[in-house]
């Protein structure tokens, strides 16, 4: 049934909107099915982001990915809680300044999700921040990979999302945006994470560059 | 199904003719191009083979839009404008600050297409021109961000006087009022305009690559040449007299009705052309990604829609 919902929200409502609407031009993204499981690693501008990921993976495994998501911020109420993990399927994970205050580890959390066969999404910005403009990227994703060196990451770039949804407005105006997958790939395991986190963020720079270059 | 559908071609045969000679027009291009792909491959098609797709989709939606119930015409040429409008200034670099005022942009696009469906030729022709020109400043103005703001004012303007104003002139051809001893209408009308345009850009292509020499506009377009423009627009003068039957104009009218067409068409596309080298010139030699879609397309229809309509307008309405 959840699956069947997922379906019909992502798919179908969500991408058409995203599509017909807002102006988004999805990347091809059947290859996924082909990996059994993957963490798909995006760069972060717009609450749409989320949304924009989710509705270009494939139908067939959409309910086995799980959007990584603040639990401070999705998760503020019960209720909340309830009606993000349904709809949006997500993993609420507590940022660094909530596990002080005591809390599940969102690095054993994540992994714990990967054991139970489920794939990720992942935005290592954190915030959202500046439309256009890269942060540097939170080290748990390196940590992950580390953890799990089978499961490969696969870069995404997003752009023009800030643009159409930024940080601190509420009113989603149409913008040609797009989302370009990048190559799956497998971390060297032996590596350490500053290196991880440099090929990710050197990863997502090229498909940056490449999909300015080819003006899609 | 009746009400949806307005599947009186085969009492009008004027219609029924245009609409076949497209489709046959087209069938004939795409086979053409297939068998020369096969008989040689090396044949540098690509160009070609992406004219000829997107003429099919233009060709359907308006054979669609002049087939459906006109509310839906409606709604699907408002379409059209809302995606060109998104496309274009989602190209400029607009400021942050400039949200509000584009918001309010959007949200002109419905109210001139419910102008246009109203027939209300007053409030249609000043909305755009006279009333979103003086609003829309006022909208930055309270945004209080001052540095950049002409520009913002004026290309934001520019854009809706481009993709909006221009286009809903499509629209409001379906609103005229109906003639005597003129059967087909607004759906001719909008037939003719849309398929003299296409077929305009197809013969200064087609003279351009056949006997083009002497270029026009190098820095723009170096593809165009005289040769091109002059072919041309002979032929397409000469295939709108022929195809009169879809307007209520006569003689001399008619030519002097498609030569314009055929001017516009060249001038709206080379407009368009120098947008977008400015455009990826800006930002040095890269293409800001989504570009490069439904503009192509109406290039010349935001130049020959408000032509077309109005010397129609004046001589015959």
């Amino acid at each position: 049934m959840k699956k069947i919902i997922l379906q019909i929200v992502y798919c179908v409502i969500i991408r058409n909107f995203l599509k017909i609407f807002v102006g988004v031009k999805f990347d091809k993204a059947n290859f996924l099915i082909e990996n059994e499981q993957f963490i798909i690693v995006a760069n972060h501008n717009s609450h749409l982001d989320t949304m924009a990921v989710m509705a270009s993976i494939p139908h067939k495994i959409i309910h086995k990915v799980k959007p990584v998501a603040a639990k401070d911020y999705f998760g503020k109420t019960k209720l909340q809680e309830k009606f993000s993990n349904y709809f949006i399927n997500t993993l609420l994970i507590k940022r660094a300044s909530g596990i002080e205050k005591g809390g599940e580890n969102p690095i054993r959390q994540m992994i714990k999700e990967l054991d139970k066969g489920y794939s990720l999404i992942v935005f290592p910005e954190g915030t959202r921040g500046q439309p256009e403009v890269m942060q540097p990227l939170k080290k748990g994703i390196a940590l992950v990979l580390l953890e799990r060196p089978t499961i490969k990451f696969v870069p995404v770039f997003i752009y023009g999302m800030g643009k159409a949804l930024p940080k601190g407005d509420g009113i989603i105006l149409p913008f040609t945006s797009t989302l370009k997958f990048g190559v799956p790939e497998m971390i060297d395991p032996n590596s350490d994470k500053d290196k991880i986190i440099l090929t990710i963020e050197h990863r997502l720079q090229e498909l940056k560059d490449n999909s300015f270059a080819d003006g899609i | 199904m009746e009400e949806i559908f307005r599947a009186d071609y085969f009492h009008k045969n004027e219609l029924l003719i245009v609409v076949a000679i497209i489709l046959g027009l087209l069938i004939f291009a795409t086979l053409l191009f297939a068998i020369i792909g096969i008989i040689n491959p090396k044949a540098k098609l690509q160009e070609l083979k992406a004219r000829t797709k997107s003429w099919w989709v233009m060709a359907s939606m308006f054979i669609v839009a002049t087939l459906v119930n006109p509310k839906i015409s409606y709604i699907a040429i408002a379409f059209l404008s809302f995606v060109a409008f998104r496309e274009l200034y989602s190209l400029m670099g607009f400021r942050e600050s400039d949200r509000k005022a584009i918001f309010w942009a959007f949200i002109s696009i419905p109210i001139q297409y419910y102008l246009a469906f109203i027939g209300w030729y007053g409030a249609f022709i000043i909305f755009i021109p006279v009333i979103m020109f003086l609003f829309l400043p006022f909208r930055f103005v309270l945004k209080g961000e001052t540095k950049g703001i002409i520009k913002s004012m004026a290309s934001l303007q520019w854009i809706l006087l481009l993709t909006v104003f221009g286009i809903s002139h499509l629209a409001y051809l379906l609103s005229l009022p109906e003639l005597p001893n003129f059967s087909s209408g607004g759906r001719g009308l909008l037939l003719f305009v849309v398929f003299l345009t296409e077929i305009n850009d197809v013969m200064q292509f087609t003279w351009g690559k056949l006997f083009g020499k002497h270029k026009i506009i190098p820095k723009i377009s170096p593809n165009k040449t005289w040769e091109g423009f002059i072919g041309g627009i002979l032929s397409t003068t000469v295939i709108g007299y022929f195809l009169g039957f879809l307007t209520p104009l006569k003689g001399y009218e008619l030519v002097l009705v498609s030569f314009m067409v055929a001017i516009s068409g060249f001038i709206g596309d080379v407009v368009m052309s120098s947008i977008k080298r400015d455009i990826g010139v800006k930002d040095s030699g890269n293409l800001i990604p989504g570009h490069g879609g439904i503009l192509d397309r109406i290039d010349s229809l935001v130049y020959t829609a408000p032509v077309f309509f109005h010397l129609v307008y004046y001589l015959a309405y």
